[in-house]
């Protein structure tokens, strides 16, 4: 099979940029998959902002106000410096800086008019909470003041009995425990960015060689049958793509042991192929239309990076725009996504989701059979321009 | 001379489309992206009202205290939660299919039904605390002193305020700017592709046009000047347009120091081409791995500058201050971060130290490398 041992030969010459590719796709993968794990814990826990604290004063008061807040918050020393407040703040180590200024408790003590002062992230929901608490500890502490006539530490005191009063929380639970799909989910996503360039730059590079007026001529009068040769062909290419896709599951399935035996993975692995079918024959067809190999990597970049960004690759669907969604479902990055969304959301395989899932991946094969299709006529188009 | 030499090499640069789509394409796609996706980024931590239920039973009806402190917390312009009073079978569906974060069961204690735990989820709970908290304070007081209560309840209406709000820059923390100022610091370091193209060609081992400059009566140090003022020209002109692109085509803020935002990007493509000529002299190789190290030293650098990951810059400028000075990419972001965000110079006037450093440093090699070069054979 000469022209099946070529296009391995032709692959193997340009694995070196492939395997940088599979390497970002590695790391990438592992910093949001180990960013994204939690620690699931059952039963409600507070939420905490994370804040800075910093007193000029030192009271009773003060202390409680600091204690009350640490029900809230996990308070961050940031050293009391303006730019280092500024960095801290744009850079979200905290959402919320509190500054008692001196002589508060004094003042307030005395019932004069006096403001601690806060810096916080605009609107944001960390301030809102945050001030929650702030308000109504200040707030008792001014209830006992001007109704009894008490000293800072007793009043600390009351306070601090009071604020220890919490409400009962129930929390009930979705009745399927759930497995963690939310690595699969991540590295399956980030698989559209990184198998699509490396079957990009994989297939393209053959189809770039191979469509070459000379080598075609070439091949044209050899003793091999047309058929013959476009089997091969067309069998290299899938060999490439199968082996490629392979070696993202064996990577995951050896990452991911204990979630292999459910079915999601099983629905994942599905996914996947198919969209590696419909990037291979994108693939095709930029392999058709480029001239040169430079063209290609620039492609590669363009046609995967930008589809992976707007479907929601690197930032989930969720927080994109409506309008970038729209513009997004025009490729079959966006439904591979959707897809893959879709699987870790079931915690339960139920028939309806299974009929949303099939309508996704039937999407996608579309993708596939519009642009085989496009790249066949192309290529024909070219063939026949070029022998006239 | 300077003119001849100038003019062709502006036409030879400009003809090579590979070096123009990764100088100048490819960042304003990829600003593209960083728009249509990560300007959404922030609003993840905006407040937004709160949906929840209350189970409208006996315990809720009888507490007329509850039901007005809730009701006016539910109105208005700052309103915090929007309410529906329904009964608990319904509370709980809708709770399950994500309609509301939590349901109130009012009884002689408060309780509340949730299914996760999270912001909102908090806020109602110690909205319920407070509650409580401010009833057992009532109760303590009255006890020891009943004729404390119409103070006390007048101290409970009034809606005091006790902080206030102080600003430590006049603009926003927007956090989604690390990404577009460490692409633009990412542009300039892709200048390196025209400093490398300079070494290439004037080199007389690395290409046959070196060979033949090398044989023209024109000193090598002058010719090799004027090509790489064709680069730097290339270059700052394509910066300014991506930078216009950002201004007026994204809205992104760079602040109010244009002329210094400009000054900047200038000195980053220096250092960009600079840093080009200076890999293509000092690596052996072919073409193709110098241009991989090119394209290797300003991915790495992006990447700790925070161009992927925003936090990423944060945390090596805390923990490993050292990183962050050396890597070029990250100083000029930083530059434009310290325009944007800071009232002083001194940080500014820092990083363009560093700059000009890094660019005095990479032509100083370059140039041991390049001069007074004799070939025995090619």
């Amino acid at each position: 099979m000469p022209v099946f041992k070529l296009c391995l030969h032709i692959y193997k010459k340009n694995i070196k940029i492939m395997i940088i590719y599979f390497m970002i796709f590695i790391g990438l993968a592992f910093l949001f998959a180990s960013s994204t794990q939690t620690n699931e814990q059952k039963g409600f826990s507070q939420t905490k902002a994370n804040i800075a604290f910093i007193s000029k004063d030192n009271s009773p008061l003060v202390e409680g106000l600091r204690d009350s807040l640490e029900q809230v918050a996990t308070i961050i020393d940031v050293p009391d410096e303006k730019s280092a407040i500024q960095d801290a703040l744009y850079f979200r180590e905290v959402s919320y800086v509190l500054r008692v200024p001196a002589n508060y408790t004094e003042k307030f003590m005395s019932g004069e008019d006096v403001l601690l002062e806060k810096t916080t992230l605009p609107n944001s929901v960390d301030a809102i909470y945050i001030n929650l608490q702030v308000d109504q500890y200040l707030r008792l502490a001014k209830i006992y003041m001007t109704s009894t006539d008490i000293d800072v530490a007793a009043l600390a005191k009351y306070v601090a009995e009071d604020m220890n009063i919490t409400t009962e929380v129930e929390m009930i639970q979705s009745s399927e425990g759930s497995q963690d799909q939310s690595f699969s989910m991540y590295y399956f996503n980030f698989m559209a960015y990184s198998l699509f360039s490396v079957l990009i730059l994989g297939i393209s590079t053959v189809l770039l060689v191979f469509n070459g007026i000379d080598v075609r001529r070439r091949n044209s009068c050899s003793p091999v049958k047309a058929n013959s040769m476009n089997f091969q062909f067309l069998l290299a290419n899938m060999t490439f793509s199968v082996i490629c896709w392979s070696i993202y599951i064996v990577i995951c399935v050896l990452f991911n042991f204990k979630n292999i035996q459910s079915g999601n993975m099983l629905l994942f692995m599905l996914n996947s192929f198919v969209f590696t079918i419909c990037a291979a024959s994108i693939s095709f067809l930029i392999g058709t239309l480029v001239k040169n190999r430079q063209a290609i990597s620039a492609l590669a970049n363009v046609v995967a990076l930008g589809s992976s960004f707007i479907s929601g690759v690197f930032v989930p669907q969720a927080i994109l725009s409506d309008s970038v969604l729209k513009i997004a479902s025009f490729t079959p990055t966006y439904w591979f996504v959707r897809g893959n969304d879709l699987i870790a959301s079931m915690t339960k395989i139920t028939g309806t989701h299974l009929n949303e899932l099939f309508g996704f991946i039937g999407v996608e094969l579309g993708f596939a059979i519009a642009f085989i299709a496009l790249a066949l006529v192309v290529g024909k188009q070219k063939q026949l321009s070029a022998e006239s | 001379m300077f003119i001849h030499i100038f003019r062709y090499r502006l036409l030879t640069l400009l003809r090579d489309r590979t070096l123009i789509f990764w100088t100048m394409i490819f960042p304003v796609i990829l600003a593209t992206l960083f728009n249509l996706t990560l300007r959404n980024i922030g609003e993840n931590e905006k407040f937004n009202i709160i949906d929840i239920a209350i189970v409208d039973d006996a315990g809720y009806q009888e507490n007329t205290q509850f039901q007005q402190t809730i009701k006016e917390l539910s109105e208005g312009e700052e309103a915090m939660f929007n309410l529906i009073l329904i009964d608990e079978d319904t509370s709980k569906d809708k709770l399950l299919t994500g309609d509301i974060a939590g349901y109130i069961l009012v009884d002689d204690t408060m309780k509340v039904v949730i299914n996760q735990s999270g912001i909102n989820q908090s806020i109602i709970k110690i909205f319920l605390d407070q509650y409580s908290q401010t009833s057992s304070a009532i109760t303590n007081i009255i006890m020891e002193n009943p004729s404390a209560m119409s103070d006390v309840l007048s101290e409970v209406d009034s809606r005091e305020v006790f902080s206030k709000e102080v600003s430590v820059s006049d603009a926003k923390p927007d956090s989604s700017l690390t990404y577009f100022y460490s692409l633009i610091a990412m542009a300039c370091l892709y200048g390196s592709f025209f400093g490398l193209r300079e070494v290439t060609d004037i080199q007389a081992n690395l290409s046959n046009q070196g060979a033949r400059l090398n044989m023209a009566p024109v000193h090598k140090l002058k010719s090799f000047l004027y090509r790489s003022m064709a680069s730097l020209s290339i270059q700052f002109v394509e910066m300014l347009i991506l930078m216009a692109y950002l201004r007026f085509g994204l809205g992104i803020d760079f602040g109010s120091k244009i002329g210094l935002v400009i000054l900047t990007v200038f000195v980053g493509s220096i250092v960009g081409i600079a840093m080009g000529a200076f890999i293509g002299a000092i690596v052996k190789g072919n073409e193709n791995s110098k241009v991989g190290i090119c394209i290797g030293a300003t991915m790495t650098g992006s990447f700790l500058a925070g161009m992927m990951v925003g936090d990423i810059k944060y945390l090596v400028d805390k923990n490993l201050p050292i990183v962050s000075l050396l890597n070029p990419v990250n100083v000029l972001s930083d530059s434009f971060y310290a325009l944007y965000y800071y009232d002083n110079y001194d940080r500014y006037i820092l990083n363009i130290m560093i700059l000009i450093g890094f660019s005095v440093v990479f032509c100083f090699i370059t140039y041991l490398i390049l001069r007074r070069k004799k070939y025995a054979s090619i």
